[in-house]
């Protein structure tokens, strides 16, 4: 069974790389400060959204397993 | 009272301490024309911070677009390398908008993303180590020739795969590139010679990373290659980004770091009792305070009417790092000097989708430096406390930095 994941992302820490966006358009867009903010965690694989969180140039975007609790990113 | 000239952005004021002299600005003409140098100069935190992240609105193919002659002025006889120059870097990845900056910097920001990096701060402390078992015993050193310099070419050297034995070569190259920010009148000359010699060092590892990958940034290029999202002088151009990007600023960094510190007895202190616990927070004030980077530019690629202002197609724009990491709409008592300052959002690797791609091996090289040392002198003394700055528009860059621990 895949993973449900916890997504979101700090906004002290979101400079508006935009590369999660690039990654994963169905899971990351920018909102209208051009900070990146989730819409839908689950409109994507779970490698995907950790693809997106691996590649964060500030480690903004955090990753939680719903399922278990589990920190996955960072 | 003298009157300071706010538009000569090459006077002593400026250069000895922008902080002052773009925190006037700042407070009184927050968006200003510049009609001396003919752009537009913003040092508000919030503005560059909006703006920056506004890029189909100002254009970062500043070199391509920018058609006036170089300042300040180069020899005559050296128009034909100046035009090589331009050419060289208007392929960088720094230099593109969209779509095709999103299609280069995607092949390149997987290898620099924190994660990946991680991985290299092993082979950074080390190299930490090894320069300073060599500089320790003598009880100082000019940072600059000794520290500063020396480890980002070390350290490059290696990210791009190059053998340990070429580093003496690499680093007279880099010397040559240095020339890149320098005001000289006879830079173009050097500039190229580094620029020509580093294409042709450079090409031989392409056609071997080509056939065999490996887990250097000159693989990475070469990939990109393969996959035709890089032509073969695109691949050469951008392997010498490493060193035009990679160099200057991580050597102003360390010795503005440590200027900071050394004028700042009580946050070393605070640093030496807990090294491992501090070094994070105190890299991003090192970064904040006294930024590698005192300023970029853009060029404007719409007309935008901005607080009143009205900023025309094709005007220049620069915007000063240097202003807005100082703005006390964004940083509580923001002249001070504080290591544990959280949470810290300073502009010195910009923001939006061209926040600096070696913005983590640049911490990483920072916490490293700091830790060390940290962990092995006790007290960092100035040998002359007025330092001098380099005359760049854009860089903080000391001339030299004598510090004893003796």
């Amino acid at each position: 069974m895949q993973d449900v994941l916890k997504v979101w992302v700090d906004h002290t820490r979101c400079v508006g790389n935009g590369f999660c966006v690039m990654t994963s358009e169905k899971v990351f867009v920018h909102n209208e400060d051009r900070q990146s903010e989730v819409i839908d965690p689950g409109a994507d694989t779970p490698e995907k959204v950790l693809e997106a969180a691996r590649n964060c140039p500030v480690s903004a975007i955090q990753v939680e397993s719903a399922i278990t609790g589990a920190r996955l990113y960072p | 009272m003298t009157s300071i000239d706010l538009d000569d952005l090459f006077s002593a004021e400026a250069i000895g301490d922008p902080y002052g002299f773009f925190g006037a600005l700042r407070e009184s003409d927050p968006i200003h024309w510049n009609a001396r140098h003919q752009l537009w100069v913003i040092t508000r935190h919030a503005d560059i911070v909006w703006m920056v992240r506004h890029h189909e609105l100002f254009s970062s193919a500043v070199i391509r677009n920018d058609q006036r002659p170089p300042y300040p002025p180069i020899d005559p006889e050296d128009k034909e390398r100046f035009e090589y120059v331009r050419e060289f870097r208007s392929e960088q990845v720094v230099e593109q908008d969209r779509p095709v900056h999103a299609t280069m910097r995607g092949v390149v920001h997987p290898f620099f993303a924190p994660t990946a990096m991680e991985a290299w701060r092993p082979f950074i402390a080390n190299a930490v180590a090894d320069l300073l078992d060599e500089i320790e015993p003598r009880g100082g050193m000019d940072v600059l020739p000794d520290l500063a310099a020396p480890l980002p070419v070390r350290v490059i050297a290696q990210l791009m795969g190059v053998p340990p034995e070429d580093r003496e070569y690499l680093r007279e190259l880099a010397d040559k590139l240095l020339y890149i920010n320098r005001g000289e009148s006879y830079r173009m000359k050097p500039l190229t010679e580094g620029m020509r010699a580093m294409v042709e060092y450079v090409t031989p590892f392409v056609e071997k990373r080509l056939q065999e990958p490996s887990n250097d940034f000159i693989s990475v290029l070469a990939q990109g290659e393969k996959a035709g999202l890089f032509d073969r002088h695109q691949v050469l151009v951008n392997t010498a980004l490493l060193l035009f990007a990679g160099h200057e600023t991580t050597m102003n960094l360390i010795a503005n770091g440590t200027l900071a510190f050394a004028r700042h007895p009580g946050q070393w202190a605070q640093l030496r009792a807990d090294p491992d616990g501090l070094v994070r927070t105190a890299t991003e004030e090192c970064l904040r305070y006294d930024a590698p980077v005192k300023s970029t530019q853009r060029i404007a690629a719409s007309d935008v009417d901005f607080h009143g202002r009205s900023i025309r197609t094709g005007d220049r724009i620069r915007w000063i790092i240097a202003a807005a990491n100082r703005d006390p709409l964004a940083f509580a008592d923001p002249d001070a000097f504080d290591i544990t300052r959280q949470p810290n959002p300073h502009v010195s690797f910009g923001a939006g989708i061209h926040y600096c791609l070696g913005s983590t091996l640049a911490r990483l090289e920072g916490q490293e430096i700091f830790r060390a040392l940290a962990r092995r002198v006790p007290k960092l003394v100035l040998d002359d406390p007025e330092v001098e700055y380099q005359p760049s528009i854009q860089f903080r860059s000391l001339k030299s930095l004598p510090i004893s621990w003796r």
